[in-house]
């Protein structure tokens, strides 16, 4: 597809950019402005960590063995797998398999239900254990991520369901599958927060 | 045709280092050298999702190096956390 209409549209590049010059965007360029926003939200969230943990270095190395680090194990091995899933079915739609695209998109959208429901249990297990924001400037720390992390997954799982959707109407193909590969690439992002979350609340002391 | 493709390689090493990074966190006391090979693994684990799964590798080279940099840069901070 020609670039030539966005560049003029929007007149946010410089004339000599050109998409062949600097590589091919995976997705579309709103969906990198969103994931660049929510990098930067992110990266917010880690350098209060590091600030709170130089400032409260006792309650840092309390609080990771206070979690459950089964439940952030298994979902770490969820989300890594949910992203497999999710290339799987990039790998999929790009060979015009419909079927096993299907498949796999299913596969990434329970992962993430998975995920949900296993944070949703971690949080009451906090709970039952008397475990609030309150209860030290880690746990501060660790509803903040978590939670905010929690919401990313619900709601680009709900972008799955639609984009399933929109795969049984016949929008997607091997040569049109830009809204799919936006989901993807929005969904990976989601897991590489976590592949951050994850050693930093649940195995740094 | 081969039952394993490199996707399938790709998310059994990032499964390892996952587990790896735990048996670590759990059994080994906290050192300097235990959070430089978790943030070295975490590193990893990252470029390899924004290389192969979000196909940045030979794609838009702008993006690849702002992800690429984001990785290297907060795993850095675990590392400067580790002495500080």
């Amino acid at each position: 597809m020609d670039p030539s209409p966005i560049n003029s549209s929007l007149g946010i590049f410089p004339s000599s950019w050109s998409e062949k010059r600097a590589g091919r965007i995976p997705g579309n360029i709103p969906i990198w402005v969103g994931i660049l926003s929510e990098l930067t939200e992110f990266g917010i969230f880690f350098v209060a960590y590091f600030v709170a943990k130089y400032h409260y270095p006792d309650a840092f190395s309390q609080g990771p063995q206070s979690l459950s680090t089964i439940t952030g194990v298994a979902n770490t091995i969820v989300l890594i797998s949910s992203s497999y899933f999710m290339a799987k079915a990039m790998a999929n739609i790009r060979k015009n398999n419909l079927k096993g695209c299907e498949k796999f998109l299913w596969l990434a959208f329970f992962s993430g239900c998975l995920y949900l429901c296993f944070k949703t249990w971690e949080f009451h297990w906090n709970d039952v254990q008397g475990f609030s924001t309150n209860t030290s400037p880690f746990f501060t720390v660790y509803y903040y991520m978590t939670f905010n992390h929690f919401l990313h997954v619900g709601w680009a799982a709900c972008a799955i369901l639609w984009v399933i959707f929109r795969l049984r109407k016949g929008a997607y193909s091997a040569e049109n599958n830009t809204g799919m590969e936006a989901l993807a690439v929005y969904w990976h992002m989601i897991d590489l927060m976590w592949i951050l979350i994850f050693p930093l609340l649940y195995v740094l002391r | 045709m081969t039952m394993f493709s490199k996707l399938e390689y790709l998310w059994l090493t990032l499964l390892a280092i996952v587990l790896f990074n735990t048996l670590l966190g759990e059994n080994v006391e906290s050192t300097a050298l235990v959070s430089i090979l978790v943030a070295l693994t975490v590193m990893y684990k990252g470029l390899i999702v924004i290389d192969h799964f979000m196909e940045l590798k030979d794609a838009n080279k702008y993006l690849r190096r702002m992800m690429r940099i984001y990785f290297i840069f907060f795993p850095s901070l675990i590392i400067l956390s580790a002495f500080f």
